[in-house]
């Protein structure tokens, strides 16, 4: 490899040969869409969470030149081709059919002070003849890369009518051996959804970088982050996110959670503080459950190994004609106070234990329960508690409106 | 009976209404291989139930309501049965995917599907739990579906109830099927085929666990499922926060909101019914399924009352296609129809074509009212009388391919397929929607080859909507994925985020059913299209039937993006029949059957 590309890539991956990328040259594909309206504003903040690298449009990049000066600044690269594909209804008008051209040759890039440039490849397409003139597109800009010494970055996307629910992946995997093939120095690659199929298209990638794409953003911050660690787990360089991070409340916050996975290798949990370390407690937002019992089902799940949505250790109560409200323990100690014996006791997570020789089964504690939430075990003649699920409950986990959530406990 | 693995019960109920008898049979663990559950499974039950040519307002016809193997597990969007039986308003095929709790409580119930035979003696209600089914009589026949549930839940605090409207029990044609939850079997007559059996309500309820196979792989493969929901902008925003409706104005602008009987692409008032316009008017709540958290269904109120909706196909079978723009008319008239049980595309499309045939003079007058495009108070009136059968609400009740044989000269504009009300998007601006109304197996539909969201809406890359090019591989691609989605008891709204990759890895875990890989859930959906084929041929149906009002064939758009477009039907319809392994006259060839497997599962009945 020259000597320019080896130093360029460089720039981009660092000495761990990983690499966190914002991605904002959203303007010319979608619009005014939220986060790059003032561009100079967000980057400015997304930088100072430490991104390796910024993706910006050949015209954003000459006049927020600045934002790249200095010693520790993010690489540039450049989008050197534009196509309608994202443009579906959630934007102004749609695509009727997929186009995409070059919008600057490599030595634009060159004297623009680029890193690399980042081209798409499209797979699936119902015209071919516009797959062909794409692939001949990519050919040229591989070529002037290898003589001007840039990196080129190649986008692969299954998309168009020949693209079905079951083909995916293996589009996904064709067009990142296509890519390889086409001579690209890396690869920004739709995540397929889960490590284990995304440990293939790394695979397929033959030892190219593969950087993950986001695409939309997250309800939460979390949902994002788990993305970054599992394309991390399968093998990936590392990721380029846009919307999730540009339209993120706090941009540079986001580069520097999604760095510590990339760069430091923590796991979500950690980074997002979910892992509670001393006493919990459940809380509950009635007006946010929307009844789906989503909790229920995976309590049961997680206890039983089987869904009882009845034999839940907390029930969601419908309401007419729509909504509903989680009930669940909320570790008052009334049981503890009841039982006759002592064999309830509070545990090391905040959860009410059961001592089973100590137990008479006299029903007290599923009497007394202020929330109704106690059931009893006919053939094992004992209560059946909230255990907390041994410090991740389970059902504010997977609530997804957040009606159940965790709170540590002011000991 | 065989040993289930989980996600089934592996338990199905059959409940004869003429003998009062029950019995219970096991599923076949090769068949629930092959055919999945929901709409696959009860496809191959209805079909092996008849011969063909039967009426299907007698005894005979069977009402089968079949779960799939993730329903009322924590696989997300989990929620969905489906209704099968043969249809009186088509005469052929029919399936009607339900959200709600009631296909939830069927699994807990322990069973798989419950398939329901004969006819009462007496208006009655069937009461289904652990320990079989007991039919009893009912004094609730006559009242609306809201006032059924009041009564029913006083005895059945926590069961789930399927009922039939006032119109059901009156055989209305283009009646459907209303959970306690107020979701609807819509489409097609199931009502009528519900009323036929004097059979007022289903109550279904238990406490059976649903068993899984691998517990902790399905979790994981469910957790990635919830992922991607939260990380697709219509399942993460659009659909949450403006409901299906989020594309009226999108369709609108694609000149493809069929207008005043689809007589023209474009609304003048679109914009007054999109998502955010409802969303401060009328809507005041959101409202999910079991499993889900995309809470696509909104809760209306108008004045007193809770309307259940209304959504994009409601909104605009009352809408623009009666050329209506008030929405508190259009809540007004949902609820009428889900009061009395009238599915609201098929009312709506019939009251566009009285109000066409108004317009071209074959009528003056109807029952003293003047049915003209956009008059508020005639709609409401017209609605009314189809939903309590009075007058010329008899006419309404009927649909519009019964009605057109009265009008000698209006088929043109009589706007069904295989007699089955065309839905919300104008085909000449879609040429794939065309082709999926055309060759669906229970009629216009357009869920049974969702082309518009590419055509349409630049979903995925978008499709050019006036080629005909491609359109049949595309429509055949988007039939299958749907049977196979409506056969597994998830919502076809997941897959805006999800692919069948994690539907395999789903079912996989919970069933520890042998399928190899994603491609396998493909061909299930090819099979359960070819199966539903050969029942339609079954019935008579010929190439001649897979046709489109003459409107798209001949009579060009006048206006907008497709102006001068017909559909060119015919050579999609070769070609569509060529990639379908099926003859020229649209009847599946052996070597198809046997590729499928369907050949063997059918045996001598095939």
């Amino acid at each position: 490899m020259q000597t320019g590309k080896r130093l360029r890539l460089k720039r981009i991956f660092g000495e761990d040969g990983r690499s966190v990328v914002v991605a904002a040259d959203h303007g010319l594909m979608l619009g005014p869409i939220r986060g790059v309206v003032n561009l100079r504003e967000t980057l400015t903040r997304v930088i100072q969470g430490g991104p390796d690298a910024i993706l910006l449009t050949p015209g954003q990049a000459s006049s927020l030149v600045d934002l790249f000066h200095g010693r520790d600044a993010p690489a540039l690269l450049v989008r050197a081709d534009w196509t309608n594909a994202f443009r579906d209804k959630t934007y102004t008008l749609p695509a009727r059919v997929i186009r995409d051209v070059g919008t600057v040759k490599v030595d634009d890039a060159l004297a623009l002070g680029a890193s690399g440039i980042v081209v798409y490849l499209f797979i699936g397409l119902g015209d071919e003849d516009e797959e062909a003139k794409n692939i001949k597109t990519i050919s040229m800009f591989s070529r002037e890369c290898e003589k001007r010494g840039m990196p080129l970055i190649v986008e692969p996307l299954p998309m168009g009518e020949r693209v079905t629910k079951a083909n995916y992946v293996d589009l996904v995997n064709l067009s990142v051996k296509m890519a390889a093939e086409l001579g690209a120095d890396a690869l920004k690659v739709p995540y397929t959804g889960d490590p284990y199929t995304f440990e293939r298209t790394v695979k397929a990638a033959g030892g190219i970088p593969v950087l993950a794409l986001g695409g939309y953003s997250g309800v939460t911050i979390r949902d994002s982050l788990e993305v970054v660690e599992e394309v991390m787990q399968a093998g990936g360089a590392g990721i380029v996110y846009g919307r999730n991070i540009v339209q993120a409340q706090d941009p540079g916050e986001m580069v520097r959670l999604v760095r510590s996975i990339v760069h430091e290798g923590r796991s979500v949990l950690e980074v997002v503080g979910a892992a509670k370390k001393g006493r919990i407690s459940l809380r509950v937002e009635p007006a946010a459950c929307v009844g789906c019992n989503l909790c229920t089902a995976v309590c049961s799940l997680y206890h039983y190994g089987k869904i009882d949505i009845g034999r839940a250790r907390l029930r969601v109560v419908q309401e007419w004609p729509s909504g509903a409200k989680p009930v669940v323990c909320v570790q008052c100690g009334k049981c503890i106070t009841v039982c006759p014996t002592g064999a309830l006791k509070k545990g090391s997570k905040g959860n009410v234990e059961l001592v089973e020789e100590l137990c008479t089964s006299c029903m007290a504690c599923v009497e007394s329960c202020p929330q109704k939430v106690i059931l009893f075990n006919e053939e094992a003649n004992r209560p059946l508690l909230c255990d907390l699920c041994g410090g991740v409950p389970q059902c504010a986990e997977w609530c997804g409106t957040a009606a159940i959530r965790v709170v540590e406990e002011d000991v | 009976m065989f040993e289930m693995k989980g996600g089934y019960t592996g338990r199905v109920l059959c409940f004869d209404l003429s003998l009062k008898k029950a019995r219970v049979d096991s599923l076949s663990e090769k068949e629930a291989f092959l055919m999945l559950g929901g709409k696959g499974l009860g496809a191959l039950c209805l079909y092996r139930s008849l011969r063909g040519k039967e009426d299907p307002l007698s005894p005979e016809n069977p009402l089968i309501v079949s779960t799939g193997p993730l329903t009322g597990t924590i696989a997300p969007t989990g929620t969905k049965f489906s209704i099968v039986t043969k249809s009186p308003q088509t005469g052929v095929f029919l399936d009607s995917n339900c959200g709600g709790m009631f296909g939830v409580q069927l699994k807990r119930a322990g069973y798989d599907m419950l398939i329901i035979k004969g006819s009462a003696e007496a208006p009655s209600v069937l009461v289904v739990d652990e320990n079989g089914a007991e039919l009893r009589p009912s004094k609730l026949w006559g009242r609306t579906t809201f006032e059924t549930i009041v009564e029913l839940r006083k005895e059945f605090p926590v069961h789930s109830f399927l009922i039939v409207g006032p119109a059901g029990e009156r055989l209305a044609p283009i009646s459907g099927l209303m959970t306690d939850d107020m979701r609807s079997a819509g489409r097609g007559g199931s009502g009528a085929v519900m009323g036929s059996k004097r059979l007022k309500a289903i109550v279904v309820g238990g406490k059976r666990p649903i068993e899984v196979y691998d517990p902790d792989g399905l979790k994981r493969a469910a957790w990635v499922v919830r992922r991607m929901l939260r990380l697709h902008e219509v399942t993460a925003r659009s659909l949450p926060r403006h409901g299906t409706v989020n594309i009226i104005e999108a369709v609108n602008e694609m000149g493809a909101l069929p207008t005043r009987n689809f007589q023209k692409g474009r609304f003048e008032g679109a914009s007054e019914l999109s998502g955010e316009k409802w969303r401060s008017g009328l809507w005041r709540a959101d409202k999910g399924c079991y499993g889900c958290t995309i809470r696509c269904g909104k809760i209306a109120v108008l004045n007193d009352k809770w309307v259940d909706g209304p959504d994009y196909e409601t909104i605009w079978a009352f809408g623009p296609n009666c050329g209506i723009k008030n929405a508190k008319t259009i809540a007004m008239a949902n609820y009428l129809c889900d009061a009395y049980g009238l599915d609201t595309i098929s009312t709506g499309v019939t009251i566009s074509f009285l109000m066409e045939l108004y317009e071209k003079g074959f009528i003056r007058e109807l029952d003293g009212l003047r049915p003209a495009w956009g008059d508020d108070e005639v709609f409401i009136r017209l609605v009314e009388k189809a939903c309590k059968g009075e007058d010329c609400g008899r006419m309404v009740e009927q649909g519009v391919a019964r009605l057109s044989r009265k009008f000698p000269g209006s088929e043109s504009f009589a706007m069904h397929v295989k007699g089955l009300e065309i839905p919300a998007y104008e085909p000449r601006a879609a040429k794939g929607m065309g082709l999926g109304y055309a060759t669906s197996d229970r009629g216009a539909c357009h869920l049974r080859g969702y082309t518009a969201g590419q055509e349409l809406l630049g979903y995925g890359g978008g499709v050019d909507p006036y080629t005909i090019e491609g359109k049949a591989r595309l429509v055949i691609d988007r039939q299958d994925e749907k049977a196979v989605i409506d056969s597994s008891g998830l919502c076809f709204f997941a897959f805006y985020a999800i692919t069948l990759k994690e539907l395999h890895r789903m079912v996989v875990a919970c069933t520890g059913q042998p399928y190899k890989d994603w491609y396998d859930f493909m061909r299930i959906g090819e099979r359960v299209y070819n199966l539903t084929r050969l029942f339609n041929v079954r019935e008579g149906l010929t190439r001649k039937d897979d046709s489109l009002p003459r409107r798209f064939l001949n009579e060009p758009m006048t206006e907008g993006p497709g102006k001068g477009q017909v559909v060119e039907l015919e050579p999609m319809l070769s070609e569509y029949y060529r990639l379908r392994g099926w003859d020229e006259k649209g009847e599946p060839k052996m070597e198809t059957l046997d590729r499928l497997g369907l050949k063997e599962l059918l045996g001598s009945n095939g």
